[in-house]
C-alpha cells in the first residue's frame, strides 16, 4: 500500500512539475540550450514595453525584452535578449510601438540609416544615440490610446466647429446666402451684358479707327499731293502772287465792311425815326379810340366816317406805295 | 439583544483563539517528522492523486465553456485569437485554482472533517493521546502538509487540461487554427501568471485542510455533530477560498 502511494504521488508530482516548468518555458518563449545575447537599449520612455515583449527584426521575432529599469539622466534602459544566429544591423536602433489595436507592443530593430521618415523618431533616436556608448538608441511611438485620445480631441473640435457653423448658418442665413448668390448672378449677367456692349463699342471704335486711319492715309496722300503742288507753285512764284492778291482782297473786304457798318447805323437811325412815327401814330389811334382829340371826334362823328375811311384807304395806298417804291420816299446811299 | 451580541462576540474571539492555539500546536508538531512523515504520503495520495479525476473533469469543461464564451463575446469586436489569451489567463489565474479549490473543499474538506469528527466523537483522538501520540503530528500535520503540497499539483494539471480542452474547442468548434490559439495564449503570458495560480492553490490547500482538521477535531454530539461539522467544514472552506482569492488578487495583482 505504501509503495503504491509513493508511486502514484510521485507520478503526479513529476507530471505536474514537468507541466509547470515546460509550460512556463514554452509560454514565455524561452530558448533553452541556445546562446542568447543581451543588448541594452535606452529610451526616454518605453511606452507599453514590458518584460517578455517580442523583439522584431523586419517583421520576424528575434528575441524578447528581458528587463526594464530606470537609468540616470531620465533614461529608461531595456535589456533585449536576442536569439543566437540572428544577423543584426550594423548600427541598430530600437523603435517601441504598439503592434495592434489591443495593447500588444513590440520592439522593432531598424538600422539607424533607415529610420522611418518621422522627425520625432529621428530626433528621439539622435538624442538617445548621443553619448549612448554601446547601448542602442531607442524611440517610442505613441500608442493607439494616445492616438485615439488625440483623434477624440480633434473630433470634439470638429464637432464644436460644426455646431458653430450650424448655429451661424440657420435657415435665415441660408436664405440670405441664396439671395446673395442670386443677386450675384444677376450682377454677373449685367456685367456680361455691359462687357458685350463695350466689346461692340470697342469693335465700332476699332472700325471707325480703321476708317479714320484710312482717311488719314488718304489725307496724307492728298496732303502729299498738295504739298507737291505747293512746292511746285512755290518754285514758280505763284504763291507770292496769290498772297499779294489775297492781301488786296482783304483790304477791300475791310473797306466794304466799314461801309456796311455805316449803312447799318443809318438804317438804325431810320428805324428809330419810324418807331417814333409809329408811337405818334399809336397815340393818335389811342385818342381816336378814346374819342378824344380831333380824330376821336371825327370817328365819333358818323358823317366823317367815310371821310376818315377814305383817308385810311389813302393812307394804306400811301403805305403800299411806300413799300412798293421806297426809293420814292427814302434815300439810301452806300458809297 | 445586547446579551446575544456579547455572547456572539465572545464566541468569535474564542474561535479565533482556538484556531491560533491549533496553529501553534501544529507548528510545535512539525519537528516530529518520524510521526507525520510516513503518514503524509498517504494523505498526499488521498488529497492529491485521488482528487485528480474531479479536478480534471471540472477543468476540462471549464476550458470548453471559456473558449465558447470568449468566442461569443469577441466575435465581431476582438480578434478570435484572443480566445487563447482569455482561456490561458483565466485558467491560470482564476478558474483553475478556484474551481479546483471549491471542488476539493467539498471532497477533501468534508472528508477530513467527517473522519476527524468521527474519531473525536468515538474518542479515538483521546486514545491516541493515551498512547502518547500527538494528535497534531499524527492527524493534522500530514493532512495540512498534503493539502498544501498537492493542491498546486492538482491545479497545475487541471490548468493544463483546461487549456487543452479550450484549444480543442477552438480548433473544432470555433474554426480557430492552432497557431492563432497559441499566439493568443502566449501574447500576454508572464511567469507571474504561473506562480500566482500555484501559490494561490497552495494557500487554498492549506486553508481547506486546516479548516477540515479544526472543525473535525472540535466535533461534539455524536453522529449528528459529525454531520454538522462536515457541513461547516465545506461552507467555511468555500468562504475562505473566495475571501483568500480576493485577498491575493488585491495583494499580488495590483
Amino acid at each position: 500500500m505504501k509503495r503504491e502511494n509513493e508511486f502514484a504521488v510521485g507520478v503526479v508530482v513529476i507530471a505536474s512539475f514537468a507541466v509547470v516548468v515546460a509550460g512556463a518555458l514554452w509560454l514565455s518563449g524561452a530558448h533553452l540550450g541556445k546562446a542568447e545575447a543581451v543588448y541594452t537599449a535606452r529610451f526616454r520612455t518605453v511606452g507599453g514595453l514590458s518584460v517578455g515583449t517580442p523583439v522584431v527584426l523586419r517583421g520576424v521575432r528575434v528575441g524578447r525584452v528581458e528587463g526594464i529599469r530606470l537609468a540616470s539622466g531620465n533614461w529608461v534602459e531595456a535589456d533585449l535578449k536576442i536569439y543566437s544566429g540572428v544577423t543584426l544591423p550594423q548600427k541598430p536602433a530600437v523603435i517601441a510601438a504598439s503592434a495592434s489595436l489591443f495593447g500588444e507592443w513590440a520592439a522593432t530593430l531598424v538600422p539607424q540609416d533607415q529610420l522611418p521618415d518621422d522627425p520625432n523618431i529621428r530626433q528621439a533616436v539622435a538624442e538617445a544615440a548621443a553619448g549612448a556608448g554601446t547601448k542602442w538608441p531607442g524611440a517610442t511611438l505613441p500608442d493607439i490610446g494616445q492616438l485615439t485620445a488625440q483623434a477624440s480631441r480633434i473630433a470634439t473640435d470638429i464637432g464644436t466647429v460644426a455646431n458653430r457653423v450650424q448655429s451661424a448658418f440657420d435657415s435665415e442665413a441660408v436664405a440670405e446666402l441664396r439671395r446673395s448668390i442670386r443677386d450675384f448672378g444677376q450682377v454677373a449677367q449685367r456685367l456680361a451684358r455691359v462687357t458685350n456692349e463695350q466689346a461692340e463699342v470697342l469693335g465700332s471704335v476699332g472700325t471707325n479707327l480703321r476708317q479714320g486711319s484710312d482717311l488719314l492715309a488718304h489725307s496724307a496722300t492728298d496732303l502729299s499731293a498738295t504739298l507737291g503742288r505747293v512746292d511746285s507753285a512755290t518754285n514758280r512764284g505763284q504763291l507770292a502772287t496769290i498772297l499779294n492778291n489775297s492781301a488786296a482782297t482783304s483790304q477791300d473786304l475791310r473797306t466794304a465792311s466799314a461801309n456796311l457798318r455805316d449803312l447799318t447805323e443809318a438804317a438804325h437811325k431810320n428805324q428809330e425815326s419810324l418807331i417814333r412815327v409809329l408811337v405818334s401814330a399809336d397815340t393818335v389811334m389811342s385818342r381816336i379810340a378814346n374819342r378824344t382829340g380831333t380824330l376821336g371826334l371825327l370817328v365819333s362823328d358818323s358823317t366823317l366816317y367815310r371821310e376818315t375811311t377814305l383817308t385810311m384807304i389813302q393812307l394804306r395806298q400811301l403805305l403800299s406805295d411806300i413799300q412798293a417804291n421806297p426809293r420814292k420816299y427814302f434815300t439810301f446811299s452806300v458809297f | 439583544m445586547i446579551d446575544r451580541i456579547g455572547r456572539r462576540t465572545v464566541g468569535l474571539i474564542q474561535a479565533v483563539g482556538r484556531w491560533g492555539q491549533f496553529m501553534a500546536d501544529m507548528v510545535r508538531a512539525l519537528p516530529d517528522v518520524t510521526t507525520w512523515g510516513r503518514l503524509a504520503l498517504v494523505q498526499m495520495r488521498r488529497v492529491g492523486v485521488d482528487s485528480l479525476p474531479v479536478a480534471l473533469f471540472i477543468a476540462a469543461f471549464t476550458g470548453v465553456v471559456l473558449a465558447l464564451q470568449a468566442s461569443y463575446t469577441f466575435t465581431g469586436t476582438v480578434p478570435l485569437y484572443f480566445v487563447g489569451t482569455l482561456v490561458g489567463k483565466t485558467m491560470m489565474l482564476e478558474l483553475g485554482p478556484v474551481l479546483a479549490g471549491l471542488a476539493l473543499a467539498g471532497r477533501v474538506g468534508a472528508s477530513m472533517a467527517a473522519e476527524l469528527g468521527t474519531m473525536k466523537v468515538t474518542e479515538q483522538v483521546d486514545a491516541l493521546e493515551t498512547l502518547a501520540y500527538d494528535p497534531q503530528s499524527f492527524l493534522v500535520v500530514p493532512r495540512v502538509l498534503a493539502g498544501t503540497v498537492m493542491f498546486p499539483i492538482v491545479v497545475a494539471l487541471a490548468v493544463l487540461v483546461g487549456i487543452m480542452t479550450g484549444w480543442m474547442t477552438s480548433l473544432w468548434l470555433l474554426n480557430l487554427s492552432t497557431p492563432e490559439f497559441v499566439k493568443g495564449l502566449r501574447q500576454f503570458y508572464q511567469f507571474k501568471d504561473t506562480w500566482f495560480g500555484l501559490f494561490k492553490s497552495a494557500t487554498f490547500g492549506f486553508t481547506i485542510t486546516t479548516v477540515g482538521c479544526v472543525v473535525g477535531l472540535s466535533t461534539r454530539g455524536g453522529a449528528e455533530g459529525v454531520g454538522r461539522s462536515t457541513t461547516r467544514a465545506v461552507v467555511y472552506s468555500a468562504v475562505a477560498i473566495l475571501v483568500l482569492d480576493a485577498f491575493w488578487a488585491a495583494v499580488l495583482l495590483r
